[in-house]
């Protein structure tokens, strides 16, 4: 009789034993520790000792028989085929290739022929793209077709009349943008610098050392680093440059004009607490030459505007401007000192909030200020002097539809996607991310995959 | 790394191991690592030989370190130069580093704070001397840690 049943009935329950006993009309106790204890049988040890035995039969491992893995052979289903992994098949980026017609096409940029991509590095969203997409690409837009034009028309001009910064909101295509404008540089024999995360100037994560001559702080580990990517990329034109002014160090060496541009790069190479100033003078130099168009490129361009997170030995914050690389850098991009032909570009970043806009940067783009401002908010003189003559190039903060279902298909043909290439899946993420390209492929395709 | 006889991690960030000294906390360590132009990154493996002696000389005797001279720093552009004030009448920046006092120097202090309490038979020195709290709190319950620790003669 089951518990259920016996509290439903009101009858006692009775344990196995007890039924069976009562059958047998035995009376036994009903709980098991009140039983009879049974004496304990005396069992013969089977305990061998190993002295005896020499040869001991050694044992596999335990094999249930039902585990085995199947033979490689027989894995014939192209789940398993991990070697053919198709890459994707897109047209190499080339300047000729760059025409109106040529908008809303996604281009790879070219690997193995040269270092340049890999030299300098990459801002980290484009790099995690570039990861997940296993090629280097991008889509061309109407802006790209603008901002090269720019670049074409100065490269017979100085510095000093294209000073450009891109602008817009945020994941709006302002890094891709530049990223395009270096390659393009690069392939069209320019001269180029591009320094992707210029908060790595800033951020206190570099050595500093101040400097007497200067008066101000050099950082001497990314100065010797950023000439030795310059290098990678640049090598060719630069063998060909001599000086044209003649520098000395503290160390002694000296550089009268007419020396190889190459064998003053190497001082810095070699030597970190020379770096500073090398590089510094290297700038000078390519300021002066006119045999080839130089484009100094910044990523992450507010930063160098900004408060820097270094302090001085009485702990007081250093400003951006008294380190010595990007007082460089905001000399060539204000205009006082400028490269008989070339650009400045510059592209505005939102994703750290410790390193903002500031206000005399909004104010001489011409951008809308995010904060209420009048004219009493105290604008400081220095940065005032270094915004001026700065173009703002508005980066279109929607993809057009041919822009956007590029990016789709890229997406879909890296198989990466659990979602059908369909009209309807992707006006659908267009909409919901109101054409903005972060959004369209973070939260719009990327979500969609489901793990 | 030792340095002083303590023992600095290599992989620690420099700006967190300094603060294995007795008498160096988060603070004093960002402003020594100032002091020093040591950048907020960095590991103690990445220390050259002059930050290592710098490190040491100061810490060896924080009061007796030379002081820091005023870094100038050169104005963007002759217009915007501040006025500089003659020599005599620019107020000197005060440097709180070297009034730190670490490791055997701290302790000490703190011995001889104690015992002068107990010496002038203030209600502090006869709290020490009970074992008891000093700064007013419950002893009905919850003293256990005044019990166990409050000394006149501190074991460190």
């Amino acid at each position: 009789m089951s518990l259920v049943a016996a509290l439903r009935t009101g009858r006692a329950v009775h344990t196995t034993s007890a039924t069976l006993a009562s059958s047998a009309g035995v009376i036994v106790h009903s709980r098991g520790y009140a039983a009879a204890v049974k004496p304990a049988k005396k069992v013969s040890s089977k305990f061998k000792a190993n002295s005896g035995r020499e040869d001991k039969e050694k044992q596999g491992p335990r094999d249930a028989g039902a585990y085995h893995p199947m033979p490689v052979n027989s894995l014939s289903d192209p789940v398993f085929q991990t070697e053919n992994i198709t890459s994707l098949q897109l047209p190499t980026f080339r300047p000729e290739a760059i025409t109106p017609s040529a908008v809303a096409k996604p281009m790879a940029f070219p690997q193995g022929e040269s270092k340049a991509l890999k030299a300098y590095g990459l801002p980290r969203n484009i790099l995690v793209d570039h990861l997940l997409l296993t090629k280097p690409c991008s889509v061309i837009r109407e802006s790209t077709v603008d901002l090269l034009d720019q670049l074409d028309k100065a490269s017979g001009s100085s510095s000093k009349d294209t000073r450009v910064v891109l602008t817009g909101k945020t994941g709006c295509g302002k890094s891709y943008l530049l990223l395009q404008a270096v390659q393009y540089s690069i392939q069209k024999e320019w001269i180029s610098l591009y320094i992707p995360r210029a908060i790595n100037l800033v951020n206190s994560s570099s050595s500093y050392a101040y400097d007497a001559r200067t008066q101000t702080y050099g950082q001497p580990a990314f100065a010797q680093q950023l000439l030795k990517r310059f290098v990678d990329v640049n090598e060719a034109h630069v063998r060909s440059l001599a000086t044209q002014a003649a520098y000395t160090f503290d160390d002694g060496r000296e550089f009268s004009s007419g020396a190889q541009v190459m064998d003053l790069i190497n001082l810095g190479l070699e030597n970190q607490n020379q770096a500073p100033t090398v590089l510094t003078a290297l700038l000078d130099e390519l300021a002066k030459q006119t045999t080839y168009p130089v484009l100094l490129a910044i990523d992450d361009f507010q930063a160098l505007y900004c408060m820097s997170q270094y302090r001085d030995p009485f702990f007081k914050s250093i400003k951006a401007y008294h380190l010595t690389f990007p007082r460089t850098l905001l000399e060539f991009a204000s205009g006082k000192k400028s490269f008989a032909r070339g650009a400045v570009l510059g592209a505005l970043s939102t994703q750290n909030t410790t390193f903002r806009v500031p206000l005399e940067l909004v104010e001489s783009l011409g951008l809308v200020p995010s904060v209420p401002t009048n004219p009493y908010v105290r604008r400081e003189a220095e940065l005032l002097e270094y915004a001026k003559g700065l173009k703002n190039f508005p980066v279109p903060e929607r993809l057009s539809i041919d822009e956007a279902a590029s990016l789709f298909d890229l997406w879909h043909q890296t198989k990466a996607l659990h979602i059908p290439r369909g009209d309807e899946i992707f006006l659908a993420k267009y909409t919901e991310s109101g054409g903005n390209a972060r959004e369209f492929v973070k939260k719009g395709i990327l979500q969609t995959v489901t793990v | 790394m030792h340095i002083l006889g303590v023992l600095l991690p290599e992989n620690h960030f420099v700006k967190h191991a300094l603060t294995h000294f007795y008498g160096i906390g988060q603070k004093t360590a960002l402003r020594l690592c100032a002091r020093v132009q040591i950048h907020d990154r960095a590991r103690i493996r990445h220390l050259n030989q002059s930050q290592v002696t710098a490190l040491t000389a100061f810490l060896s005797s924080p009061t007796n370190s030379p002081p820091v001279s005023v870094q100038p720093l050169a104005a963007p552009h002759p217009s915007l130069a501040a006025p500089v004030q003659p020599a005599a009448e620019q107020p000197a920046p005060v440097d709180r580093l070297r009034e730190i006092k670490i490791e055997s120097d701290l302790r000490r202090q703190m011995r001889e704070n104690i015992a002068h309490q107990r010496m002038i038979g203030s209600y502090v020195g006869r709290r020490h001397a009970m074992h008891l709290p000093v700064r007013g709190q419950n002893t009905q319950s919850n003293a256990r840690s005044a019990r166990k620790l409050n000394r006149v003669e501190r074991y460190n």
